[in-house]
């Protein structure tokens, strides 16, 4: 079988590196979206001292709230953390001990999804009801394109695991890219503003009852709890943006195992992750939230690309 | 360039021009569709000049001009205008949800594959997956007209009909005679104008909406 290329030190670093830079990627996009808009913005530290802000308080729990409650917040980092540790960041290449594929991290994501939305109807508030109600509503739109577009490239890899379909990808960059790839990079476009809850399908800055949908989720939540929860929400955007740019962009060498090695693999990825990120902040930057009904047809496009890429792959 | 590499390019292309008629599909404002369908030629145009440089053949280059010209700048420009002409409304309204539509443009993509799957011998002479995603963009062409309400939404449809079978066309025969491909074009040409005077012509008496014209008035 496969010789196992990255070592568990490896994988905990990169799960501590996703983790570490998630609030950042949220800064870099608010700020971008900051300067486009021609306004200063908050520094891209902003989200860290947020978050440091919302440990240091205490927490006020809704009397309705079960026993549950409390540790939704607990339970979504920890699934959203998991999912970190299957992408590849800094080296491509398959674990050296079974740890699991694409198709666990997608399911991580779903449970970290089920369990926001458990805690929202928890806690008995209207809002995160709704939130729970249009957030359950469009899942299923996402996650079977998503699961979709990584078929789509799994197929002409032969496995799901994501270090193996990284390696297959090598260094190459678009030029060899199969037509299917660039169906799936463009469901995938589509699909991102969604997965990472952002305009036009979701809208992260408004607590605006008419437009919010993960928002609306997180308003029960206070203190520590609401700190765990926007780190989860930080670490899924990036845990997103990580495999698209497993999938579909080149990833540093799997025999570089010495510090320049890793220093080129941290600085491809970061690079990856600021182009998406851009791409994020200008798209939110371009356009105006669409009604919810008008969601689907916005997420149906992403679908019939991915469908369309798996069909170019198969038949 | 190596026939491989042309082969991998064609495909690409392809893929992408898929991915245009998907937009167009799905595009809720008359004014995207249209941005679509020119992106739509000029990736054709691309196509038509990577073949050229790949068989010598110059005939394709004179194509490749023509299709930039003509049906990336002058027809949408055309097109734009007739929008901002009439005023209307430039939200489309198609008469199945799109929801719908994109279910059964699925669905024309798979068959179209399908379809080119068992043709056997002639899917062999033909370079990688041209032939079933020209099907689908002449069929998905045809949807877009068929579910358009407006005059407009169908001059967008016959626009990417006709892509379709440009791209099927020079895929399949690394480029025909030029008076064929010039008397395609010159067709569409004529087809777009007309309509477009039609419509805005015909829109003081019936607002330029298919919907409008199911009953004979005698």
């Amino acid at each position: 079988m496969m010789t196992g290329e990255r070592s568990l030190g490896l994988l905990l670093f990169e799960m501590t590196f996703l983790v570490l830079l998630g609030p950042l990627v949220t800064g870099t996009i608010q700020k971008i979206k900051a300067r486009i808009q021609c306004r200063q913005g908050a520094g891209v530290l902003q989200p860290y001292r947020d978050l440091a802000k919302l440990f240091r308080k205490g927490t006020v729990q809704a009397d309705t709230a079960s026993g549950l409650f409390r540790l939704i917040p607990v339970l979504v980092l920890a699934a959203t953390v998991a999912a970190g540790a299957l992408i590849p960041v800094v080296r491509a290449g398959p674990p050296s001990f079974p740890l699991g594929d694409a198709l666990l991290l997608l399911g991580l994501l779903a449970l970290a999804r089920f369990l926001t939305a458990v805690g929202a109807l928890d806690a008995g508030g209207a809002f995160g009801g709704m939130g729970a109600s249009r957030e359950m509503t469009l899942a299923p739109l996402v996650e079977p394109v998503l699961m979709m577009v990584v078929f789509s490239t799994a197929v002409a890899a032969g496995t799901t695991e994501l270090g193996a379909l990284a390696a297959q990808r090598g260094t190459s960059w678009v030029l060899a890219w199969h037509a299917a790839d660039f169906l799936g990079f463009a469901a995938m476009l589509v699909l991102l503003p969604a997965e990472t809850g952002r305009i036009p399908v979701d809208n992260p800055d408004t607590h605006l009852e008419l437009t919010m949908l993960h928002e609306g989720m997180l308003l029960e939540h206070s203190g520590p709890g609401l700190g765990c929860m926007l780190l989860a929400s930080h670490t899924r955007q990036i845990v997103t943006l990580g495999l698209v740019s497993a999938l579909f962009f080149p990833i540093g060498p799997a025999n570089g195992a010495d510090a320049a090695g890793l220093l080129l693999g941290v600085g491809a990825f970061a690079a990856k992750i600021l182009v998406l990120a851009s791409y994020l902040a200008l798209v939110e930057s371009s356009y105006a939230k669409l009604r919810l009904f008008r969601v689907p047809q916005f997420l149906g496009i992403g679908f019939v690309c991915a469908l369309t890429a798996l069909a170019l792959r198969i038949l | 360039m190596s026939a491989e590499t042309v082969r991998t390019i064609i495909d690409d292309l392809g893929a992408l021009l898929l991915f245009t008629m998907i937009l167009i599909l799905a595009a809720g404002q008359i004014y995207r569709a249209i941005y679509a369908v020119a992106a739509q030629s000029l990736l054709i145009a691309i196509a038509a000049a990577v073949l050229a440089t790949a068989t010598g053949n110059t005939d394709l280059w004179v194509i490749a001009g023509i299709t930039l010209t003509v049906k990336t700048i002058v027809l949408p420009w055309v097109l734009h205008r007739v929008v901002r002409r009439m005023n209307v409304r430039r939200e489309v309204e198609p008469v199945i949800p799109v929801a719908a539509t994109l279910a059964l443009a699925v669905m024309v993509v798979v068959m179209s594959f399908h379809l080119s799957a068992s043709l056997g011998p002639v899917n062999q002479a033909i370079t990688g997956n041209a032939l079933p995603v020209g099907i689908a963009l002449t069929l998905l062409g045809v949807l877009v007209m068929a579910t358009g309400k407006t005059a407009l939404n169908q001059m967008v449809g016959l626009f990417a009909s006709e892509n379709g079978i440009f791209f099927t066309a020079m895929a399949v025969t690394q480029g025909m005679p030029l008076i064929i491909e010039i008397g395609v074009i010159l067709d569409v040409i004529l087809a777009v104008l007309v309509m477009a005077i039609m419509v805005l012509r015909v829109r003081s008496t019936v607002d330029a909406d298919i919907a409008g014209l199911d009953r004979l008035k005698g």
